[in-house]
């Protein structure tokens, strides 16, 4: 039996009840619901890395894998991604109790975890020579760690576009009462930026020191880092609207979601594209 | 004779606001002391600008009889024809018009928490003027704990039912908390001075006052210890404001939308929140447009007001519910009081043990 898999079906079991609590929650007022998202995520993040663990047990079996991070699949990769999404999260809401959000956030851990239990393959291949390198632990990891980031980003964002249409609606109904306000939802979605970005840009510079490394080249308009590229400038121009200008609300938003849309398309679309960073194409 | 509890009163529902008012001018201890008199063993008044009734408990003569008294004499010193407007309980009616009262079921806005405070009053009162004995202890502590268990449990005091306090909650999902936020009032009246206490209250930063005439700015400013602007400073101090509330007698639209549109851009998608509260009205409807603006008019308050109250009444039921469940309670320890063994309401769920039944 593949303890990996196992786990990690528990792990969406998990994610998938916590997101059904937090979405009585919008229309509930009684707060168990919260906690009782908050539970079950913690159950989720439980499962979820007890699944890594084993993720990684079945892939150090190959001592050529040895002491890597089992990213390298499409599967390794969605499984990693949701665990960080929803450990950022995690964070978030401890630190802010805004149970409210998890109906904006969790969807995301739904997604990446129930799709790389649906259409990712969990057999555990060896490390194509050019992966066995310490790198591998380094660059994709630091790159999905703000990638999780800007995913709660996202949702906080989507919270942000739904409670201003509540009252600009004049007929503000109960879910306006129970979000957070415009002004705490716009400072949360820039304070999850301003953290995430550099650990972006850190990421992409990794990823030119390992190619300097390994290729003899910083940057070369691989698909896949143009697209990381394009990220990280739409988000650079998202902290320019607010640092630089001043610039709050609706609009500074929309540029964040371009953000989290180019997010998706290095992280998913690229892969049909680059011939160096595929995980579905089966490239390295 | 088995002396019960007894109730003489008259409300929002059964008597004209002039009948209310003069019935509210008596004065308290002039009233304990007559109502003692009167042949009551043990008494409370509870007196309100929308209530006032009297619970006893007879001393000895029939409750018809003490009833009679305490209303003529009432009718004497008021000027009111008191039973025309009256209403009577006895028994275990009176108990439970009493936990709905607490409740504030029986209030003209269900479930406003003053009544909570003034039952205490009215409780607290009697209590000081010797007017209370055992049962009146329990029957009005009984009455303070449904009222704020309906309040907790139910929904009949949710969501905010004035005109002032829905503006300052929309306040609250637009900037969060309120302490760095500056408000503006715009022209005078009423209904703009009860917002700006609501404000007040919530510890904003700032308040600025414009006005048309300079001294009523002043004048206004002065009671709010707030800051007054010329007239024709009305452009910047918009774009400080967070908070706007209009409330001038102008015919014509004051804060036009280029004015607002201005304002906003000097903001820089900082959300600009503005109370139309006069009529005509004094903000340009086009404004609501504008990114980062909210136009909220009296009718929209309004209509949030009037949504609150629905739900309210939908939770009546809910409410009703536990008024009945701890009347039945309260009936429950009264008929121990008879046994000598008298039952308990540890944990607020009396147990009908076999002592009581």
């Amino acid at each position: 039996m593949n303890y990996e898999v196992v786990f990690l079906k528990g792990a969406l079991a998990f994610y998938t009840l916590a997101t059904a609590a937090a979405f009585v929650y919008l229309y509930n007022k009684d707060d168990k619901w919260s906690s009782w998202m908050f539970r079950l995520v913690g159950a989720g993040l439980a499962l979820h890395l007890a699944s890594f663990g084993f993720g990684m047990h079945y892939f150090w079996k190959i001592p050529d894998n040895r002491y890597y991070f089992p990213i390298n699949s499409f599967f390794g990769a969605l499984s990693f991604l949701s665990l960080a999404t929803v450990a950022v999260f995690f964070l978030i809401e401890s630190r802010h109790q805004l149970g409210i959000l998890g109906a904006f956030v969790l969807p995301w851990a739904v997604i990446g975890t129930g799709s790389a239990i649906i259409f990712a393959n969990p057999a555990v291949e060896g490390l194509v020579p050019a992966l066995q390198n310490y790198w591998i632990n380094i660059h994709p990891v630091i790159l999905m760690t703000s990638y999780a980031a800007f995913g709660n980003a996202f949702g906080v964002g989507v919270a942000l576009l739904i409670q201003e249409r509540q009252i600009k609606s004049r007929k503000p109904g109960e879910l306006c009462y129970r979000l957070p306000s415009i002004e705490e939802l716009d400072n949360l979605n820039y304070r999850i930026i301003v953290w995430a970005f550099p650990v972006l840009t850190v990421g992409i510079i990794m990823g030119g020191i390992w190619a300097y490394s390994a290729w003899g080249r910083f940057w070369g308009w691989d698909p896949k880092e143009t697209w990381a590229l394009i990220t990280a400038l739409v988000y650079a121009g998202y902290l320019h609207m607010r640092f630089v200008k001043g610039l709050r609300g609706k609009k500074a938003v929309y540029v964040s979601m371009l953000g989290f849309a180019c997010v998706l398309f290095t992280f998913l679309g690229v892969n049909f594209l680059s011939p160096l960073h595929g995980y579905l194409s089966g490239g390295g | 004779m088995e002396q019960s509890l007894a109730l003489l009163g008259l409300n929002h529902k059964s008597a004209p606001l002039d009948v209310r008012e003069r019935l509210a001018l008596l004065s308290a201890s002039e009233l304990a002391k007559r109502i003692k008199a009167g042949g009551t063993k043990e008494a409370a008044v509870l007196s309100t600008c929308n209530r006032f009734e009297v619970y006893f408990m007879p001393a000895g003569e029939s409750t018809d009889t003490v009833e009679n008294r305490i209303t003529a004499w009432l009718e004497q010193i008021s000027g009111v024809p008191l039973s025309r407007y009256a209403y009577r309980f006895g028994g275990e009616d009176a108990v439970k018009h009493l936990f709905e009262v607490s409740s504030g079921l029986d209030s003209l806005v269900v479930g406003e928490s003053e009544i909570l405070g003034q039952v205490k009053d009215a409780y607290e009162a009697a209590h000081s003027a010797g007017m209370t004995g055992k049962y009146f202890n329990v029957l009005f502590q009984r009455a303070l704990y449904v009222g704020k268990k309906v309040r907790s449990e139910t929904g009949v005091a949710i969501g905010q039912t004035s005109v002032a306090s829905v503006s300052v909650q929309l306040a609250h999902t637009i900037f969060g908390g309120l302490q760095g936020a500056t408000a503006l009032i715009v022209g005078a009246g009423a209904m703009a001075e009860t917002t700006a206490r609501h404000l007040i209250s919530q510890k904003i930063l700032r308040l600025t006052v414009v006005n048309r005439t300079w001294e009523k700015a002043r004048a206004l400013a002065a009671q709010f210890l707030a800051q007054a602007v010329p007239w024709e400073e009305l452009p910047s101090a918009l774009e400080r404001a967070d908070i706007v509330i209009a409330s001038t007698s102008a015919e014509r639209p004051i804060l036009t939308s280029d004015m607002i549109r201005q304002a906003a851009r000097a903001r820089q998608g900082r959300s600009l929140f503005i109370l139309d509260i006069a009529l005509p009205r004094n903000v340009e409807e086009t404004a609501h447009g504008i990114d980062h603006v909210y136009v909220y008019r009296l009718e929209d308050l309004e209509s949030v007001v009037a949504e609150n109250m629905k739900k309210r009444g939908v939770e009546l039921d809910h409410a009703r519910g536990i008024v009945a469940e701890k009347v039945r309670e309260f009936g429950l320890w009264e008929k121990s009081l008879g046994t000598g063994r008298e039952a308990s309401f540890k944990h607020s769920n009396l147990q009908e043990s076999s002592e009581i039944s």
